[in-house]
């Protein structure tokens, strides 16, 4: 029965993400639209932890809908009344054969990840006896130490050339220009 | 049928634990009120009841009733929806704080607990987080400008202390090898994380006045300047709704939290535990202790400007509480 509520769990997340995800694309007013960006991504973190995975579910909701969407809604809410124009449907002609491509990406990952899920060490046994926080930081800072630190150097990256572009020229400049 | 009965009795354990909040919310207020009376050397509420013992009852009964306006101009839904979502995560951080050691009552082993997740912390500050839409969102529903500008106040003064919040707790993380808030507990059976987490309790302290929107720290609804910020245009319940949130149940429950995390949870106080208190009276005489000293400090100071505000969450308290992880590594090596 267990097994039961879990199924059940996983297609209630998945049809409230695909619905929420919908709105995000069909949305006029945009504020909806940010708005049922946060309802997927914490679909999805539901999904994750009906899979087990509950620290990644939990980071889920405090990154992604959280840290991460809220400077959208600080962006969009410095922005009243904006409703948003539709774009020349000529674009789709671009942009849907990308988008199909990034599905067949995503179908391969997640198929691929499927297949070798149950190869290595950490089995479905062995992260249910030490639990999720253990499992993932002893790859994390062993076989992917590498990969997480470069990583971390190219979000440093984009974070300086982010002030860089955003930042006015200096007051004192200003003044020795005149 | 065993899981039956699981969802029967975690349903019912929510139920005492949300009613248990709202009850407790409302005689909060009253604390507070008299609390800050005696502070500023007046009564405080004296005539409902029995030194206004009935004063929070008399409250509820005129937010419920009073006529529930909604502006022209606003966004309904929107409108509607920012103070649940400012009030329902804030009691969902409930789920994961442990009040006390299981214990027997008439052959029945009762948890003082909803869930025991191995990653209670991250949960807690997630749900705690989300709660900053509900003020964001009543700024941009209300249409109007006052409430625009302490939703965006509150927004760059959350976005700060969060970040100085989520590094403050990895001290006593890293010394109870643990997510989980009760092994945390029992791991301090020995001694308190304050010891070399002094450092990171001190930016917890400021991050809590900050997210919970108490003195030094709100701006968001700064009378002086507007009018009375992001709440401005909601009246009745659905105003009820944001002060009870962020001032008792998100400030109770974030006491909870630091008590758990630095001050050993439901162990007894050092040299006293032969005394014949249960865990969970111990537990609360902490956590009151710490949310009477939110009170003080809100009773007391004047308010930061905006600016001050985030400089300190950036230049002082983000350096603080990187200090204490290097102190606390150091102390994990060397102590063990």
């Amino acid at each position: 029965m267990e097994q039961q509520l879990t199924v059940w769990a996983f297609y209630t997340f998945s049809a409230l993400a695909v619905l929420s995800a919908f709105g995000v694309v069909f949305f006029k007013n945009i504020i909806y639209a940010v708005l049922s960006l946060i309802s997927t991504l914490i679909m999805v973190s539901g999904l994750f932890f009906a899979m087990g995975a509950e620290l990644i579910g939990g980071l889920q909701i405090l990154i992604y809908a959280v840290a991460i969407v809220v400077f959208y809604v600080l962006v969009i809410s410095t922005v009243p009344e904006f409703k948003g124009n539709s774009v020349d449907p000529a674009y789709m002609l671009v942009s849907l054969p990308i988008g199909f491509i990034l599905f067949l990406e995503l179908a391969y990952v997640s198929i691929y990840g499927a297949w070798q899920s149950n190869v290595g060490l950490f089995t479905n046994e062995v992260v249910k006896e030490v639990g999720n926080i253990k499992a993932v930081s002893t790859l994390l800072f062993t076989k992917y130490l590498f990969p997480f630190e470069v990583a971390s150097l190219i979000l440093l990256v984009a974070m300086i050339g982010a002030i860089v572009i955003g930042r006015k020229s200096h007051v004192i400049d200003e003044e020795e220009a005149k | 049928m065993e899981l039956l009965g699981v969802i029967v009795g975690i349903s019912i354990k929510a139920l005492i634990f949300i009613i248990g909040m709202f009850l407790g919310a409302a005689y909060l207020t009253w604390i507070e009120r008299k609390f800050a009376g005696h502070i500023q050397q007046r009564p405080g509420p004296l005539h409902v009841g029995y030194h206004g013992l009935l004063q929070p009852i008399a409250d509820a009964l005129k937010v419920l009733t009073k006529e529930d306006l909604v502006p022209d101009g606003v966004d309904k839904f929107l409108f509607y929806l920012a103070s649940l979502m400012a009030f329902v995560p804030a009691i969902m951080i409930l789920a994961v704080v442990p009040f006390g050691e299981g214990f027997n009552l008439f052959g029945f082993e009762i948890k003082p607990y909803i869930t025991d997740l191995n990653i209670a912390l991250i949960l807690a500050l997630a749900f705690g987080s989300i709660s900053i839409y509900g003020v964001i969102f009543a700024g941009w529903a209300s249409n109007s400008k006052y409430p625009m500008i302490g939703g965006l106040r509150k927004a760059a003064v959350l976005i700060g202390y969060e970040v100085a919040l989520g590094f403050a707790m990895v001290g006593p993380v890293m010394q109870a090898g643990s997510f989980s808030l009760k092994e945390i507990v029992e791991a301090q059976s020995s001694y308190w994380f304050i010891i070399p987490n002094i450092l990171g309790f001190v930016v917890i302290l400021f991050a809590i006045l900050a997210e919970t929107g108490r003195t030094p720290f709100d701006v968001q609804e700064a009378e002086a300047e507007l009018v009375s910020g992001y709440n401005t245009e909601y009246t009745a319940m659905k105003f009820g709704l944001f002060p009870l949130a962020e001032w008792y149940v998100a400030t109770f429950v974030l006491s909870a939290i630091t008590v758990i995390l630095f001050f050993g949870g439901w162990q007894p106080f050092p040299l006293l535990g032969w005394l014949p208190i249960p865990s969970i009276v111990w537990f609360f005489i902490k956590v009151f202790a710490l949310f009477m000293f939110f009170l003080w400090v809100h009773w007391t100071l004047p308010r930061y400007r905006v600016d001050q505000i985030t400089e300190l969450a950036w230049k002082i308290m983000l350096p603080l509480a990187l200090a204490n992880i290097f102190i606390v590594a150091l102390w994990v090596i060397v102590i063990g």
